[in-house]
Parts: C-alpha cells; structure tokens; sequence
C-alpha cells in the first residue's frame, strides 16, 4: 500500500516533469532576421515640389535612389544622406546654390579621413552633418560638438 | 518549554519591528532626512522634503538651500525665484544674492548694470567682484585691461580666465572671405586655413584631377568627355570656394560656442558661495 506522503511527492514530481515541455514555442527556432535594415522603404519618391528647381533635384534624387541607391544599400555615412542633403538644399535655398552645397558636401564624404573628431552623430552612429550649417546664414548654424550625439535623423 | 522560550523572545521582536510609538514625519526629522539627501547630492529629493516641512519651520538655512539646490539641478530660473522669499535680514541673504546674480548671468548672458549691493563681509566681495568681472565678458567691448581683469581672480583660476577673455576680446575668429578668396586661387586651401585638412586636401585632389581630364580629352580631341569633365571640374571648384566660406562660419560658430559653454562651466564649478558653511560637516 503506498502510504499519503509517497503519492503526493509522486503527483508532485508527475505535474512538474508534465508542465516542463508544454509551452513548445518556447524551444522552438527564434525567427530572428539579421538583415541590415534600409531606409528605402521611409523614402518619399512624390514630386512634392514648390518650383522648378525643386523639381529638377526632387526627379534625379527619385531616379538615383530608384535606380541606384535602393539596389546598392545604405552606404552614405551622412546623415542627412547626400541626396536627402540635395533636396533640403533645394528647399531651403535655390538650384544653383543647392548645387554648390552638394558638390561641397560629396567633397567632404570622398575625404578618407573624415569624421574622426569632426562631426557629431545620430544614434544610429552615422555623421550628422544638415545643410542649416551651408546656408551661408551665421545665425542658422547650430554648431554641435563632436561627442554630442543627436536624437533623431 | 524549549519552544516557549524562543517564541516568548520572537513575539516581542516583531510586535517592536513595526511599531508607530517614533514619528518618522515630524518636521525635525524630515529636516534631517533633506539635510542627508542634501549631503548626498540628491538635490530634487532634498528639495520635496524641505518644501514639506518649510511651512512649520521658518528657516532662512533651508530657504537658501532650497535656492542652491535648484541652482545645482540647473533650474536656474526656478531658483531665481527664490530670492524673494528670502529674508533681507537673514545671515544668508548676501549669499541668497550672488547665487541669483550668477543664476542670471548663466541665463541672461549679460554684462551686470550695477546692481544694488546688501551688505557684504570680505570674502562675499571677493566673490561678487569677480561675478561682476566674469559678467564683462558679455559687454561687447572689454572694459578693463587684461591684466587688470586677472588680479581678482586666484594664480588657478587664471588661465582659464585668460582663454576666455582671449575668446570673447580677440576670438580666433577665420575670415569666411579670405577662405573664399584662397580657395578661388588654388583649390581646398581656404578650406585648410578654416582648420579643414582633410577637405582641403580632398577638395585640391578632386579638382586638379577634374582639371586633368579635361586638359587631357580635350588635348585628345574628345570633346564630348571633355566638356563633361569641364562641367564636373568647374562644379567641384565652385563648390569648394562655397564650402570654404562655409567652413570658416562654423569655424566662428565653434569659436562662439566655446566661449558660452566654457564661461557656462567655469560658472558652475567655481563654488564661491559656500566658503564658510560647510551644510554637510
């Protein structure tokens, strides 16, 4: 005859051995993506444009980042990128002097030694470098320091 | 009779552990918990307990403090307020006083126009003239001589007294123009003298290559490829004489951003205002 204290320490061990396998999610493979996430999909190709030359920069950016950029990945180590930087260019000031601004800028993204103790980051660690700072207006720079990272992009 | 007597000496431990018979909430002995939190550093808890007791004890020591602690957490507006409830014949009002001035010269940035004066004893003079020194740093004009500017000031303070009165009276400011100007005569140098090497040299690179190509096809009776690297030689120097004048603002942008936020921390961390009360001996 199997005495009380027996069968309880029988259900006892019988509940735990039955309730350790249950939650089979829990041990299946994770479904984990390593893919590098692009900003592709957040890329506004609408010609929302004010003027001509807004058009003008809005229509090569669509078909660089269509053509090129979309194909070759998230390479530009600016923020905002060189052709985002174009565009705000275009917005905030005119084509010929957007033009200037961007041919400076892809001057100073080809520099090899670019960045070390220059330019502050966004989180995601890529230089923040907006085109306020070329405008050739003194009060609209906001100069950051190197170490100082920005919040957003 | 074994059992009895543990839990005879048990009970009375946790009938003790949990009594109301001490008052943790009297005004004294929140005092004394602000006064460790204080001591502590923990300003904004400091702050909540000394609000709660300051209406049943009117205590000019807790007033100042609770005007220093804001002033310490960077909430200098708030702390300005302050001042008004602080009491004029207070032990504490001439140091209530240069805490707002140096409050408000963190938040305004202006030269002090010669503010009415409580009572000072020597070492509270030392500090107010020396608040008033570092308030000429804002005037557009230096009022005294460099050297005169220094005498108030302790032999440790003085050099970075001196950076900062080199930054705000003879800034190492980049003329935007030059820079234009240089790099219009040879390619990236403007960048160079606003402090861009690395651009400048880029910028040199780029547009003698440009310059090349173009010579080059143009020499070679390609015309089509030389008027494309015309086009993209010229763009890339004009770019660089606009980039050049660029550089040389945020140059100036850097300049005036080191000098406020410099004068900023040599404020916060000159503790001139405490040399005799030592809150937390």
């Amino acid at each position: 005859m199997i005495s009380l204290k027996s069968l309880l320490s029988i259900l006892i061990l019988l509940s735990s051995t039955m309730h350790c396998q249950t939650e089979i999610l829990k041990w299946r493979k994770a479904d984990f993506s390593y893919e590098k996430q692009i900003h592709s999909s957040k890329r506004d190709y609408s010609f929302d444009s004010e003027n001509a030359g807004e058009f003008l920069t809005k229509s090569l950016t669509n078909a660089y980042w269509f053509i090129i950029s979309d194909v070759d990945g998230d390479n530009c180590p600016f923020r905002p990128t060189c052709s985002a930087f174009l565009l705000q260019s275009a917005k905030e000031t005119n084509i010929f002097q957007a033009s200037l601004m961007f041919f400076d800028r892809f001057t100073r993204d080809m520099n090899i030694a670019k960045g070390h103790d220059h330019y502050p980051r966004v989180s995601a660690g890529y230089y923040y470098d907006p085109p306020q700072n070329y405008t050739l207006n003194q009060g609209r720079i906001k100069y950051l320091p190197t170490a100082f990272i920005v919040d957003d992009e | 009779m074994r059992k009895i007597i543990p839990i005879f000496f048990l009970i009375p431990i946790f009938a003790l552990s949990q009594s109301t018979s001490f008052d943790f909430h009297t005004p004294e002995n929140v005092k004394k918990f602000a006064d460790h939190l204080f001591c502590e550093g923990d300003y904004l808890r400091a702050i909540e307990q000394y609000e709660l007791i300051n209406q049943n004890l009117d205590n000019d020591t807790i007033e100042f403090k609770v005007m220093l602690g804001y002033s310490e957490l960077g909430l200098y507006s708030k702390s300005n307020e302050l001042i008004e409830s602080c009491n004029y014949e207070s032990v504490f009002y001439p140091d209530c006083y240069l805490l707002s001035l140096k409050n408000e010269l963190i938040l305004e940035k202006h030269e002090f126009e010669y503010p009415s004066i409580p009572s000072f004893d020597s070492s509270q003079w030392k500090s107010f003239g020396r608040l008033f020194a570092i308030s000429m740093l804002y005037s557009d004009e230096p009022v005294v001589s460099k050297e005169e500017f220094f005498l108030i000031f302790e032999k440790d303070e003085q050099s970075a007294v001196s950076l900062l009165y080199d930054y705000r009276f003879e800034p190492p400011y980049k003329s935007p123009a030059l820079a234009g100007i240089l790099s219009a005569i040879i390619p990236g140098s403007g960048k160079m003298y606003a402090g861009e090497w690395g651009d400048g040299i880029t910028a040199l690179v780029v547009t003698s290559l440009f310059a090349f190509l173009a010579y080059d096809n143009f020499h070679a009776d390609h015309t089509t490829r030389a008027w494309i690297f015309t086009g993209l030689g010229a763009f890339f120097y004009a770019g660089n004489i606009y980039g050049s004048v660029a550089s040389a603002q945020i140059f100036n942008a850097r300049i005036d951003f080191e000098f406020n936020n410099g004068l900023e921390l040599f404020l916060k961390q000159q503790n001139y205002f405490l040399p005799q009360y030592d809150f937390c001996e």
